[in-house]
This record gives C-alpha cells, sequence and structure tokens, in this order.
C-alpha cells in the first residue's frame, strides 16, 4: 500500500474543486433554495412570510396539481416502456446492417436525436395541426378517416400525441444505448446458437436478451429521470392544455414561477424533486444497475 | 426460404419503417420551409418552391433570428469548453490521484443528474435577477456549465482510465508536475475521447431550453430554441413556413456535426452510461 502524503491530498483536491464550486453554486445551493423557498409565502403583492408546510398542505388539496402529477406519471408508465421497445429494434437493426447502409442508418437515427426538443416540438405542434398538418393529410389520403381529428383538443389525444412526439425524439437515445450493449456480445454466442438450429427469436430470447438486460436497466433509468421533468415539448405543443389535462410537473411549477409565486412554485418543484430522487434511489439500488457501474468504476 | 434471405427481407422492412418514422418529420419540416404555402397539403393551393422564407429569417430585423443563432453558438461553445475543462480536471483526479471517497463522488455526481431542471430553475432566476445577470450569457453559461457537468465526468473518467499509469510515471520520474502530465500527457493521449464530450456538452448546451425561458427577456441573450418556441404571428395565424426555415436552420450546425462526427457521438453517448 503506498502512503499519500498531505501534498499529494491537498493537489488531488485542487483539481476537484471547480467541479465542486459549479455544483454546489449552481446545483446544490438553487436545490436547498427551493426546499427553503417551498415553506414561504413569497409572491409578487404579498409580503414574504414563513409559513412552514402550508404551501403543501394547499398543493395536496390542490385538483390542479393533482392532475399534473397524474399526467406526469401515466406520461412515464406509458412513454419510457415504449421507447424501450422501439429502442431494443432500432438498435438491432442498426447493430450489424450491410456494411453499405451502416453510416446512413446510424446517422438519420441520430437525427430526431440531434434536433432540439423545443424544436422537434414544433414540427410535431405542425403535424398535429387541425387544418393542414400531416397527420390529417396522412389519414385522408390513406383513406383512413375523412374527417379530420382534433390531436390536440382532446385529452386522450392530446396524450397520446405527445407520447409519440416523446418518443419521435428521445428512442435514438435508447437505441444508441442498447447498441453499446449488443455490441458486447460475442459473436461466438451466436454462431453457437445458430449451430444448435436456433432461430431468429429463440436467439434474440436466449441469447441477446439475458446479456441486454443490465443496459436495459441503466437505459431505462436514464430516461425514466429524463420522462418524469419533461417540459420542453409540453410547452410547446400543448402548453398543458386541453384544460389543464397535459400539464406536466415542471410546466405547473414553471407556471407558478412566470406569475412570481416563488413559493408556490418551489413546493411543486420539490415534489417532483423528491419523486425523481426517489426513483433514482431505487434504481441505483438495483443489483443489474450497480454491477453496471462498477465495472466502469477505476 | 433460406435463414439469409428471411433475415434481408426483415432487415430492409425493419429499417424502411424505421426510417420512415425517424426521418419524415425531419423532412416535413424542410418541405415547409422551402414553401410559400404551408397549407398546400390539405388546401387545393400549389406547393410553389422557394427561398422567402430563408430570405424573411435572415433579413428581418424584427425577427431576431440570427441574434438568437448567434447568442446560441456562443452560450454552448462558451459552455462545452468550460465544462470539458473542469471535467477534465476533475476526471484526471479520480482516475489518477489519491482521492478520497472516488466512488461516492461519482454516484453523488450521477444522482446530481438527475436532479429536475425545474427544481433549479426558481432559485437561480432570483439569483440572477439580484445579481442583474438576467439577460446576459453568463447567466446562462455558469448554470449550463454546472448542469452538462455530471456528464462529461463520467465520460472523461471512463476514457482516462483507459490510459496506462505508465505514462504518467514516465512524465513524474522526468519530473513533470500533475498539472505538466494533464497538459503534456493525457490530453494528447485523451484528445479523441475529450472531443467527443466537447461535441456532446455543445449539443446538450445547444437543446437546452428551461434556464434559458426563464433566465432571458429578449434577443440580447436569447437562445434559439427558446426563439423558435415562443415565435409567434403578427396578426395571431402563426407564420409556419417562416417557423419551419428557422427550425431547419437552426438545426443545420448539429446536423453537420452529427453527420461528421456520428461515431464520435455514438461512442461518448454509450460511454456516459455503459461501457462502449
Amino acid at each position: 500500500m503506498r502512503q499519500h502524503t498531505f501534498g499529494q491530498r491537498k493537489e488531488a483536491l485542487l483539481f476537484i474543486l471547480p467541479l465542486a464550486l459549479f455544483l454546489g453554486v449552481f446545483v446544490l445551493t438553487p436545490v436547498a433554495g427551493t426546499i427553503i423557498g417551498g415553506m414561504f409565502r413569497d409572491t409578487t403583492f404579498l409580503k414574504k412570510e414563513f409559513i412552514f408546510l402550508d404551501n403543501y398542505r394547499t398543493l395536496f388539496a390542490d385538483a390542479a396539481f393533482r392532475q399534473s402529477f397524474r399526467f406526469t406519471l401515466l406520461f412515464v408508465a406509458v412513454s419510457v416502456p415504449l421507447e424501450l421497445a422501439l429502442g431494443t429494434v432500432f438498435a438491432l437493426l442498426v447493430n450489424q446492417p450491410p456494411v453499405r447502409f451502416r453510416t446512413a442508418l446510424r446517422v438519420s437515427v441520430l437525427i430526431p436525436w440531434a434536433i432540439p426538443a423545443a424544436i422537434s416540438g414544433r414540427i410535431w405542434e405542425l403535424i398535429y395541426n387541425y387544418n393542414f398538418g400531416l397527420a390529417n393529410y396522412l389519414l385522408s389520403a390513406l383513406g383512413i378517416r375523412s374527417e379530420p381529428v382534433n390531436w390536440l383538443g382532446n385529452d386522450m389525444s392530446a396524450f397520446f400525441s405527445l407520447v409519440a412526439a416523446d418518443a419521435w425524439k428521445t428512442t435514438p437515445f435508447m437505441a444508441i444505448i442498447l447498441l453499446a450493449g449488443l455490441q458486447a456480445i460475442p459473436t461466438e454466442l451466436y454462431q453457437q446458437a445458430e449451430i444448435d438450429g436456433a432461430g431468429f427469436l429463440k436467439r434474440f430470447i436466449r441469447v441477446t436478451l439475458p446479456i441486454l438486460k443490465p443496459v436495459m436497466v441503466v437505459a431505462l433509468v436514464f430516461r425514466t429521470i429524463d420522462a418524469i421533468r419533461i417540459f420542453d415539448i409540453v410547452y410547446v405543443i400543448t402548453h398543458g392544455g386541453p384544460g389543464g389535462s397535459t400539464s406536466s410537473l415542471s410546466l405547473y411549477a414553471y407556471k407558478y414561477f412566470l406569475a412570481g409565486d416563488f413559493g408556490y412554485g418551489s413546493a411543486v418543484s420539490f415534489i417532483l424533486f423528491l419523486t425523481a430522487l426517489g426513483l433514482s434511489l431505487i434504481y441505483i439500488n438495483l443489483g443489474a444497475f450497480r454491477k453496471e457501474f462498477r465495472k466502469e468504476l477505476p | 426460404m433460406s435463414e439469409d434471405r428471411m433475415r434481408m427481407i426483415l432487415f430492409l422492412s425493419g429499417s424502411s419503417a424505421m426510417l420512415l418514422f425517424c426521418l419524415t418529420p425531419f423532412l416535413y419540416m424542410v418541405i415547409i420551409s422551402l414553401s410559400g404555402n404551408p397549407d398546400f397539403l390539405s388546401t387545393k393551393v400549389s406547393f410553389e418552391p422557394n427561398l422567402d422564407n430563408y430570405i424573411l429569417i435572415l433579413t428581418n430585423s424584427t425577427l431576431h433570428f440570427p441574434d438568437y443563432m448567434l447568442n446560441s453558438l456562443i452560450v454552448s461553445g462558451m459552455s462545452a469548453l468550460i465544462c470539458v475543462l473542469t471535467a477534465s480536471l476533475a476526471a484526471y483526479a479520480i482516475t489518477r490521484l489519491p482521492v478520497p471517497g472516488k466512488v461516492f463522488i461519482l454516484l453523488f455526481v450521477l444522482a446530481v443528474s438527475m436532479f429536475p431542471q425545474i427544481s433549479l430553475v426558481g432559485y437561480l432566476f432570483k439569483l440572477m435577477t439580484n445579481l442583474g445577470w438576467i439577460n446576459t450569457y453568463r447567466a446562462l453559461t455558469l448554470p449550463y456549465v454546472a448542469w452538462i457537468l455530471p456528464l462529461s465526468l463520467w465520460i472523461l473518467v471512463s476514457y482516462f482510465s483507459q490510459i496506462p499509469g505508465e505514462l504518467d510515471k514516465a512524465a513524474l520520474i522526468d519530473g513533470c508536475s500533475r498539472w505538466q502530465i494533464l497538459i503534456k500527457v493525457i490530453f494528447p493521449v485523451a484528445a479523441p475521447g475529450i472531443f467527443s464530450t466537447l461535441l456532446l456538452a455543445f449539443i446538450f448546451a445547444f437543446n437546452e431550453f428551461l434556464f434559458a425561458l426563464m433566465l432571458t427577456t429578449d434577443h440580447g441573450a436569447r437562445t434559439i430554441p427558446v426563439g423558435i418556441a415562443s415565435f409567434q404571428g403578427l396578426h395571431g395565424e402563426l407564420p409556419w413556413g417562416t417557423i419551419m426555415a428557422a427550425s431547419t436552420t437552426a438545426t443545420i450546425p448539429l446536423l453537420i456535426l452529427t453527420m461528421v462526427f456520428q461515431r464520435r457521438i455514438i461512442q461518448g453517448l454509450t460511454r456516459g452510461a455503459v461501457k462502449g
């Protein structure tokens, strides 16, 4: 065992200092500020006052808050598994395609990922346009339905419109993570399975899936945490409508901040923070996730 | 039918569906941006391809499109540079130096990356207001750096830990200081990894929306995603052709980066998440 001098330790900490400062000042302090801020009445026209948990009491009785909470969880529950399934298919397709297609395929899959979410939100908003959007055009052109659908006009279709837009934007990310998992599978395993006469589906279930599982868990964690704080596309496409049915927790809190109500906005944000933290703690403690990370550490 | 044929058919139909799904919205954006009539699909008006929308966003000074674009490029560029520099220092210490609690630091940073942005932005808004920094580049750059640091650190730790420690030892014996080793030995060897990280940090900063929405007020510092999201027509009707032209133009730098550095991006992203 090598002995480290005090000087070496000090030097090491000096290297970490800038990182610690950035995270301390611009992440940890703001979170602490939000926690404390949530215990104040802090609006534009009233005197700032410590009210401890009153904001949270109001919150749990607030039907619009409960609706936002429900929407957010439902959105995660529907979009993330869908994106995982689609991402797996995409990853399989771009893993070992005929060489001449490879670059073209991978670049095409990356395009939705590279477009800023706010911009893809605008594209999908236009796709869902009642009068001249692509979605209604395709429905009538393919003879599925002659009457246009008011995609963003009712709760159910607005919800699935957001899910589709989100799946478009984020499935590439899923696919890329899963691709890394696929590439770690030794080809001998497939060859062995092939010799044993296993068909395509059987090979996928017996060989690919078990090895891919830990990577799937990691991808699932990242996407879940990302989906629970969804803001950009909701802000652009539905702005929470119709009637607040698609208002995510982030958007709900944002609207309070915008109106100058920092106390209540902070309380809503903190609930979202706790939910995300709870989920990530559960995930981090999942065996597969932890194992995958241990491998990573030097 | 042979297995190979079957696989080929499966692959071709699958990839066609995948390409259709990935590319249609993108191509739709480009097509609408080139049309004088965004409603040409449903009405009897003709497509009329022209560049009017592009000329409008580049020349009309009330739209501020070039301002937004410039703001985005400056803020994202600065954020990426500062972020990767900061993360390189920390990654070097974590992989090479006797830092107490390495595993804890990495897991803690990971947890930080899972914080919802909304739980920071209310406080940041007040902070920047008090400092008088609202609508400045630094009001965006500093939080962006902090925001992208976790991902950058994870990717760089993964790259740095693959560089053999013998390199450091040889340099130490030659009398180099730790700083010199980082700059003269690690940086050149890890250059591809650092470049991938820089690229990803830039793309993430360019995509950011909520901070930019809260911390800017006008074209003085507002970035392009917010600019495009808040685009309003003069008479209530949304000028879709113009919006799509702006969207296409804003996407071009990202597309070029993606096409040229496709392999680096995939490598970087997978390093951040799992062993590549």
